[in-house]
């Protein structure tokens, strides 16, 4: 049997938070992770850390105490500034090793996945990845993930018993992040970094944002049919408050009211939105192959017998330009909805 | 110049709505699922095909399997990869993705080694997407993942990606040798040329090494190389469509939407 | 005026295109009446330059510019060629060169892959194949007990709307006495949309496999929805059991009124026009099925479209266009419905589920009311 760096006589009652920051502020996913952290710690008599790799990131501490870490792990090094998978591997493992918590949790983000799928092996444990709960045993100190598999069909209930740390990625969205309480504070420990320039194999010659439209990877579609008549206003501020992109159906492409980069279906793109709101659509073959497999869909449409509802989980009889610009003045609001 | 050798780390997978969790065993029931190549491998593939009509070299495709996987991996051939390299042995058996991982990087040490290491993004089953990070580890390789272009300079050893990242990307030059893993649908990959499908599903050679082969730790292998372990399966509940009706006047059905919105975001 | 450019003559390309086409550009003499006939002449500026395609195997140059996909196979260059010149089989021949130099249109690989690994072309679960037929009471295909199989083809099993022509079939042959079963998750795909974008290889493989599974299910009498898998059964199969005698429903239907099996007692009462699909119609030369089928439903009115019969215009949906964009003012389907309305129908009457598709959705794009598309099994089914 394989064994882990170090096991379960040596870890320590303390689950670790890898941190994901961007300048001057903690990622909304270890927000997240702390918050979930600090309950399941609380219940298992363990305790809180939050390991914080970057530069000049002092004062990031206050913001992981507040959200209820016990310790921070401070890590501060120049060749921490930005994410690259050579310096934070390195760094991260050196502090694992130091403090050998029982468990890590990191985002399951491009970067968080990279780290802890390198780490794991660096480790010789077990990781398990996008977990949609977690519970930590009192009395065993065991991680019981909760993972699903084969497209959603299956969820397994998946643990690592014999080897430390254990280790699981977790999607953004799936805690909730708690209320934070500035007036806490905790352990600061500096963890000193070996990190050498020659070693960093990748560089970084360019970061974009927000530049071209990728609806495959958008969280959220809010699509647009005949129905809208034209009118993509709404759904594009729809989309801007939700957190997602506009797509749309051949006739309103066609008609010149969006890029036909936005036109979802056969020949058009295909994509797997958390959440499909489709307005003014009637549902045609060639357009739902285009959204089958989203997570949750919601069709408004004036038409009952509109073969979309076939293919929705919730479905709303009506008029789209009255229903979507009151939807629209409710989430304008409410602040961070 | 020594010629570009690609490799290509591939996985059959069964369809996913095609298998079903067995209640009574609670053991995952894929006997009656059909087959088929992972998606994500086939954007790989497709790249590693791309790179070769413009670089020349050669593509080799690494497998860790069952028998039965042969002949879809088979299409690989049929596609224009150069060889096919299948890791199957009954103690490869319940491998997570560490013993997976090391396992395939035993494989690619036997073959020499390579340029290049291209893996699908995740797979269809597992979806855990820690194969390509994990391989790279153990070679201890460069990587580059969700990499959604490549190209190369060979004079200079280096491989230039564009990487995915949550809302935009980054552009990353990483030396070779070193993984990358593809974005998922990346690309269209190129259906099969039938002017060598012939003989790339009934007569090319392939090679198959057993874990003796490979002179693979037995320890790092399998379900003994394989920390994580299976406490319980149970199928999902059902995905069919919900088709459940909002009821009530527009202001109503805006209240109700908006806790929708809630739940589900 | 077309632009001079430098062509190179290679003879191994000159070959090999020779072999894809069978020679079927060879008795051409470069007329141009199939430009001048092909509809894409009819919704474009510039018609598309089928004299120019097939010189173009003349000479062993692949098309490189796109052009080639544009041909939506409805054989109507065919029908006035002069010389009897098999454009299908040269446009087919030049569209399987590019498939061996991997340059095919973005869209239809992902189309030939979802055949191979799921037996249909439409990316949908093989498992879900049969969820059509849900509540018909539709037997399993026994060769001893049913008369005929119904072979629904894959449009028809996955396409929500097209389903609606496949059950209102099922309906009818219940209704009129009529032992059919079909062969549920078991039906093979004809193979005809990898004929249809030029991969004759891989279609003569599907064509194997579909034969072989009709063989061993001791399948004879054979009725289709649609008149893709109907033209590829009657034309291009392996020749197998002298038996096997495929239909298309629409003609099963005529038979069975001819019978008396088949009897319409209610009333229709609609000014009707028939889509002449081109597989049926040009390709098979079956204009007549569909026609005596609604004359004989009561206070029905067929009327004819100009053009009608052998000059019918194509819908736009063959030649793989199903899974190709068409530009917005470029549709055939949108020509074809201003046609219908201007014979004064108000059904306008398909027996391809191509041609419901595309029809429909021109009728819905140009906002018409007066008329509405239906497929000739939901009229018979309301006719019953």
């Amino acid at each position: 049997m394989v064994a882990s760096l170090y096991g379960v006589d040596a870890e320590q009652p303390i689950l670790c938070v890898v941190a994901e920051s961007a300048p001057g502020q903690l990622e909304p996913i270890t927000l997240e992770l702390l918050s979930k952290g600090r309950e399941m710690a609380g219940q298992a008599g363990w305790e809180l850390a939050c390991l914080l790799l970057g530069h000049e990131n002092r004062d990031l501490a206050d913001e992981a105490f507040a959200y209820g870490a016990q310790q921070v792990w401070l890590a501060d090094h120049p060749l921490l500034e930005h994410f690259t998978i050579e310096a934070y591997a390195a760094a991260a493992f050196q502090a694992i090793t130091r403090f050998k918590p029982g468990v890590t949790l990191f985002g399951a983000t491009p970067n968080g996945r990279d780290l802890a799928g390198r780490l794991a092996v660096r480790l010789r444990t077990g990781l398990n990845a996008d977990c949609s709960d977690l519970e930590l045993n009192r009395n065993s100190g065991v991680l019981v993930c909760q993972v699903s598999g084969f497209g959603g069909g299956v969820l397994a209930l998946i643990e690592a018993p014999h080897h430390r740390p254990q280790m699981a990625t977790i999607r953004p969205g799936v805690f909730s992040r708690g209320s934070p309480d500035y007036s806490r504070s905790g352990q600061l420990l500096p963890v000193e970094i070996e990190i050498r320039e020659e070693n960093l194999r990748t560089h970084v010659l360019r970061r974009v944002s927000g530049e071209s439209v990728d609806l495959t990877s958008a969280p959220v579609l809010v699509a647009g049919g005949r129905g809208m008549e034209g009118d993509f206003e709404v759904l594009r501020r729809l989309a801007e408050h939700l957190g997602g992109e506009v797509g749309a159906t051949r006739p309103p492409v066609d008609e010149g009211h969006i890029e036909r980069e936005r036109q979802i279906g056969q020949t058009g793109v295909v994509c797997s939105p958390d959440l499909a709101l489709c307005c003014g659509i009637s549902g045609a073959f060639h357009f739902v192959v285009g959204i089958e497999k989203a997570g949750t869909v919601i069709a408004v449409n004036s038409d009952p017998q509109a073969p979309i509802f076939e293919f929705s989980d919730y479905c709303i009889v009506g008029d789209v330009h009255l229903i979507l610009p009151a939807l629209l003045a409710r989430l304008e609001k409410v602040p961070n909805a | 110049m020594p010629e570009l050798h690609t490799v290509v780390c591939m996985k059959v997978v069964p369809k996913p709505e095609e298998v079903r969790v067995n209640p009574q065993t609670r053991l995952l029931d894929r006997a009656n699922a059909r087959s088929e190549m992972n998606p994500p491998d086939m954007n790989a593939l497709e790249i590693a095909l791309q790179l070769k009509d413009r670089y020349g070299g050669r593509v080799s495709v690494i497998s860790m399997g069952p028998p039965y996987f042969e002949p879809v991996l088979r299409v690989a051939l049929a596609m224009g990869a150069d060889k096919l390299y299948l890791l199957s042995d009954r103690r490869f058996a319940g491998a997570d993705t560490l013993a997976t991982t090391y396992t395939l990087a035993q494989g690619i040490h036997k073959m020499g080694g390579a340029d290049l290491i291209l893996c699908g993004e995740e797979s269809s089953d597992g979806a855990t997407g820690q194969v390509p990070p994990g391989l790279a580890e153990w070679l201890d390789l460069a990587q580059l993942t969700l990499a959604t272009q490549l190209d190369l300079d060979l004079d200079s050893r280096l491989v230039f990606g564009r990487r995915a990242v949550t809302g935009g990307y980054e552009e990353l030059q990483v030396p070779l040798p070193c993984v990358v893993s593809v974005r998922t649908a990346s690309n269209e990959p190129r259906f099969m040329d039938y002017r060598i499908k012939e003989r790339a599903m009934q007569e090319d050679p392939i090679t198959v090494w057993t874990a003796d082969d490979l002179g693979a730790d037995e320890a790092m292998i399998g379900l003994q190389g394989s920390p994580t372990v299976v406490s319980g399966l149970v199928q999902a509940p059902s995905q069919e469509r919900k088709r459940i009706y909002l009821e009530g006047s527009n202001e109503e059905i805006v209240k109700q939407l908006l806790n929708l919105l809630r739940e589900v975001l | 005026m077309d632009q001079l450019e430098e062509v190179v003559i290679a003879d191994e390309r000159w070959e090999r295109l020779l072999e894809l086409t069978g020679n079927a550009a060879a008795t051409c003499y470069q007329c141009g009446t199939c430009t001048a006939v092909c509809p894409w002449g009819l919704v474009r500026q510039e018609p598309l330059s089928v004299r120019l395609l097939v010189r173009k195997a003349q000479l062993g140059i692949p098309d490189q510019d796109g052009q080639l996909w544009l041909c939506t196979h409805c054989a109507q260059c065919e029908a006035h060629c002069p010389r009897g010149v098999n454009v299908g089989q040269v446009i087919d021949g030049l569209r399987q060169l590019i498939w061996e130099q991997n340059q095919a249109p973005f869209g239809l690989p992902t189309m030939l892959w979802s055949l191979y690994w799921n037996n249909n072309p439409w990316s949908q679960p093989p498992s879900q194949r049969s969820l059509w037929a849900e509540g018909l009471g539709l037997p399993r295909f026994d060769p001893e007990q049913h008369e005929i199989l119904l072979y629904a083809g894959c449009t028809a099993s996955y396409d929500r709307r097209a389903q609606k022509i496949a059950r209102a079939v099922v309906k009818i042959l219940q209704a009129a006495g009529v032992t059919v079963g079909y062969l549920a998750e078991e039906e093979p795909c004809c193979g005809e949309p990898a004929r249809s974008v030029g991969h004759t290889p891989f279609f003569h493989e599907l064509a194997e496999r579909a034969a072989n599974t009709f063989e061993r299910n001791g399948v004879a009498h054979l009725v289709t929805i649609s008149p893709h898998c109907y033209d590829v059964f009657r034309n291009h199969y392996p020749r197998r059991d002298p038996n096997f005698h495929p239909l298309h429903y629409t003609q099963y239907l005529a038979n069975l009124v001819e019978e008396g099996r088949l009897q319409f007692s209610g009333q229709v009462d609609q000014r009707i026009t028939y889509q002449d699909p081109c597989y049926l119609g040009r390709y098979n030369n079956e204009y007549q099925a569909a026609r005596h089928t609604l004359g004989a439903m009561p206070g029905a009115e067929l009327v004819e479209m100009e053009p009608s019969a052998e000059e019918s215009l194509c819908c736009g949906g063959g030649g793989g266009r199903m899974w190709l964009e068409t530009e917005a003012g470029q549709r055939f389907g949108d020509l074809r419905v201003q046609q219908a309305n201007q014979c004064g129908a108000k059904i306008l009457a398909t027996a391809c589920p191509f041609c419901l598709a595309c029809l429909e959705d021109s009728v819905k794009a140009s906002r018409m009311t007066e008329i509405r598309v239906m497929d000739i099994a939901e009229l018979a089914l309301q006719a019953l």
